[in-house]
């Protein structure tokens, strides 16, 4: 064999997610259930209302690169750092911006194991777990520990507004960021006026990226069709033809679309119960529910994780696995919402598996109760059973429902222009993807500038890196990536610009448009607004 | 458990991480290194790097696709080991693999250019959207994952000798593709 064949194959390595996701998707077996013995919910009773009919326990029934600019498009993108906004439009405002990327959080703090151990025992650890932990961590570093470093920067932006006119302006002041509803803790930022942190509102717009096809994802050829995937923002100029023509702030700044008094029939499925037996013959029994779906029918689903659909009869199919006591879902309730004609012959059989190619069906089943209800009120009931098992700090909580909401009714089943990765229903993916997907939130403040008169405004936030994943042998590898936007979306007037590099010793530039120059000590540049993008991409200078 | 769950995990530097990640992916990581190196003790140190080399990512890391990630991880470290175990005339699996390959490496033309990595990758991604779903499954499974020809041949319901052959086919299509682009490796 050649270099070259092993060049070849280093490559293909490399081929992107999109492309790689079915073959490793398929590969992953599912996990065989350990059937434990378990006898009290054989006799649960089984309920059979409405149109359905229900056929129980019965063994033999039938059922169950290069970017704009010159910068790189990293295969991670933070998004850019935006500039301050604000909702009034007005001449009469001048403002001058000074933003500091300040790269104190790269350096190095040493983390001994003797550390991480007590952390681990204040989390709740018990002696013994703390133990196993320190041996592991001896093992993995020999030294006594390991230097943590971080690319995150801290970001300081400036603002002094003045108002050259000759009454008050009061304005409703915007600082947009980048974030998901995951990563706000960390990404919000504080908002001051005049060093006083006042009372901000935060507002938030729709999912900012798109989908596509199973194949996207590559950067030189068009994206294939389809929705199967998630196609987050990669550069800025994605951001800019997000923001440009301002629908998207409307949106976030617009009253919010409710679900209440929509009325749905709500199948509640509890205490599945199936063979008491381990066998190998029935590794994993399935609970199927088999229905006729009208036309316009739209039926979400929780806790189903197995689908088959027939579109032109109307046959449809769901199953789940049963669980077992110390699984995540034992105990939990399974639900149908059904917007729309009701469904029709409903039946209810076991199989030995998951898998819809099974014919070999066991005696199992479940309780299923039926009644009239409202979505949103039926989704609340089961976005809080959702947050048992996946918690955010609370006050996180109604934001997130909001957002599951929105991605409901933009992208998901309710949506006219419904994204192929939601057509199952299922609304664990909706309300698990809704706090993961990008978008872009606003910090509100109301100011008072009285005339002629200055007032400073600041921001102050940690950015993340945008990057090249460590497992991929790209050029970018090691390389981050921070960027800003001098005026999209704001319609303030700007005097100047200035960017200040704290580089704290650290980095070694490898691509700008900013003209630093740590050579010289050139750390403060005047930007040019008509530039639109400025971007910075370093690397850990070597020790 | 979720994938985000488990990011977090390592984010919080919970131990849990760890033991999550195997539950989960485990297995899927083990067949890859095994399937590239031929050996499961090989293959369990090669998994119990891949924990490592997560842990020591994340953060700042935050993958999309962990099973995406854990897998590019281990293929890199098995391909590594590969590589060490050959520098010491050690054998391993890769090497029928590489072999194969070399099916595909364009003869050499008067016009030619050698590219870069990434360049390749997007003559590689272009060839591999051209093909037939089943043919683009059957390649990725063998060269990408090291799945064995009998496996692929159960899975896509043929005979050995027919898959063979459709990999034979598909490496001098690759080899016509990169040639008709002039390109040498």
């Amino acid at each position: 064999m050649s270099r070259e064949s092993e060049r070849l194959f280093d490559t293909l390595g490399e081929i992107g997610e999109g492309m790689l996701a079915p073959v490793l998707e398929q590969r992953q077996t599912s996990q065989p259930l350990k059937w434990k013995r378990w006898a009290a919910l054989a006799a649960v009773l089984v309920l059979g209302v409405g149109l359905w009919r229900f056929l129980p326990r019965m063994g033999g029934s039938s059922s169950g690169g290069s970017g704009s600019s010159g910068s790189s498009v990293f295969m991670s993108y933070a998004g850019p750092v935006f500039p301050l906004a604000a909702v009034e439009e007005t001449k009469q405002v001048t403002a001058r911006r000074e933003i500091t990327l300040d790269f104190s959080p790269w350096e190095p703090v040493w983390i001994s194991n003797e550390q991480q151990v007590e952390a681990y025992t204040e989390r709740g650890a018990s002696a013994e777990e703390a133990e196993d932990y320190r041996k592991q961590l001896e093992e993995w570093f020999p030294d006594g520990g390991y230097e943590s470093t971080s690319t995150d920067i801290l970001v300081r932006d400036d603002y002094l507004l003045t108002n050259t006119g000759s009454a008050d302006q009061t304005l409703t002041l915007l600082y947009p960021f980048a974030s998901n509803l995951e990563g706000l803790e960390q990404l919000r930022p504080q908002l001051t006026v005049e060093g006083e942190e006042g009372e901000t509102a935060l507002r938030w717009g729709g999912y900012s990226g798109g989908f596509q096809g199973p194949l996207g994802g590559d950067l030189t050829t068009e994206t294939e069709k389809g929705s199967v995937n998630l196609r987050q923002l990669d550069s800025w100029s994605q951001y800019q033809a997000l923001l440009t023509d301002g629908s998207y702030l409307s949106q976030a700044l617009g009253e919010r679309e409710t679900l209440e008094g929509i009325p749905v029939t709500v199948y509640r499925f509890t205490d599945p119960w199936g063979p008491e037996e381990e066998t190998e013959e029935i590794p994993n029994p399935t609970i199927r529910v088999t229905y006729r779906q009208p036309e316009k029918t739209v039926v979400l689903s929780h806790g189903f994780h197995g689908m088959s659909r027939n579109e032109e009869t109307g046959e449809m199919g769901q199953s789940f696995s049963i669980p077992q006591p110390q699984e995540p879902r034992y105990g939990k309730d399974f639900y149908f919402i059904v917007i729309g004609e009701d469904l029709e012959e409903m039946e209810i059989t076991g199989y030995n598996t998951g898998g819809w190619d099974t014919t070999q069906q066991v005696e199992a089943g479940v309780t299923v109760e039926r009644y009239q209800g409202d979505l949103d009120d039926s989704l609340r009931q089961i976005f809080q059973e959702y947050l048992e098992e996946y918690a955010l700090p609370s006050a996180a909580e109604e934001m997130w429902y909001q957002q599951f909401v929105e991605l409901l009714l933009s992208s998901g089943p309710l949506s006219g222009q419904s994204a192929e990765r939601y057509a199952s229903g299922w609304l664990e993916d909706l309300m698990s993807e809704a706090k993961a997907v990008s978008r872009v939130f606003y910090l509100e403040a109301q100011v008072t500038i009285p005339a002629g008169e200055t007032l400073q405004v600041t921001a102050e936030m940690t950015k993340n890196a945008s990057y090249d994943y460590a497992c991929a042998k790209t050029e970018n590898r090691g390389i981050y990536g921070y960027d800003l936007v001098t005026t999209l979306g704001s319609p303030l007037a700007w005097e100047s610009q200035r960017a200040v590099l704290e580089d704290r010793g650290q980095i070694e530039i490898v691509r700008q448009n900013f003209g630093f120059d740590l050579t010289e000590g050139h750390k403060m540049v005047e930007l040019d607004p008509e530039e639109g993008h400025y971007y910075l991409e370093v690397r850990r200078k070597e020790k | 458990m979720e994938d985000s769950a488990i990011v977090g995990l390592y984010w919080e530097r919970d131990q849990r991480a760890v033991s999550e990640s195997d539950r989960k992916y485990g297995e899927l990581c083990r067949g890859l290194s095994r399937n590239l190196l031929g050996s499961r003790e090989d293959a369990e140190e090669c998994v119990n790097d891949t924990w490592l080399r997560a842990w020591n990512t994340m953060p700042p890391q935050r993958p999309g696709s962990l099973r995406a990630y854990f897998c590019r991880i281990v293929r890199n470290l098995s391909i590594d080991r590969w590589r060490a175990a050959r520098a010491q005339k050690r054998g391993a699996g890769l090497e029928v693999l590489l072999g194969e390959l070399e099916d595909c490496v364009p003869a050499r033309l008067n016009v030619e250019k050698e590219l870069e990595d990434r360049q390749l990758l997007e003559l590689l991604e272009g060839w591999l959207r051209e093909l037939p779903e089943e043919d683009r499954d059957a390649f990725l499974r063998r060269y990408w994952y090291g799945s064995r020809v009998d496996q692929l041949a159960r899975r896509q319901g043929c005979t050995p000798g027919q898959m063979s052959q459709r990999l034979y086919r598909l490496r001098n299509s690759l080899r016509q593709w990169l040639e008709r682009e002039g390109v040498r490796l």
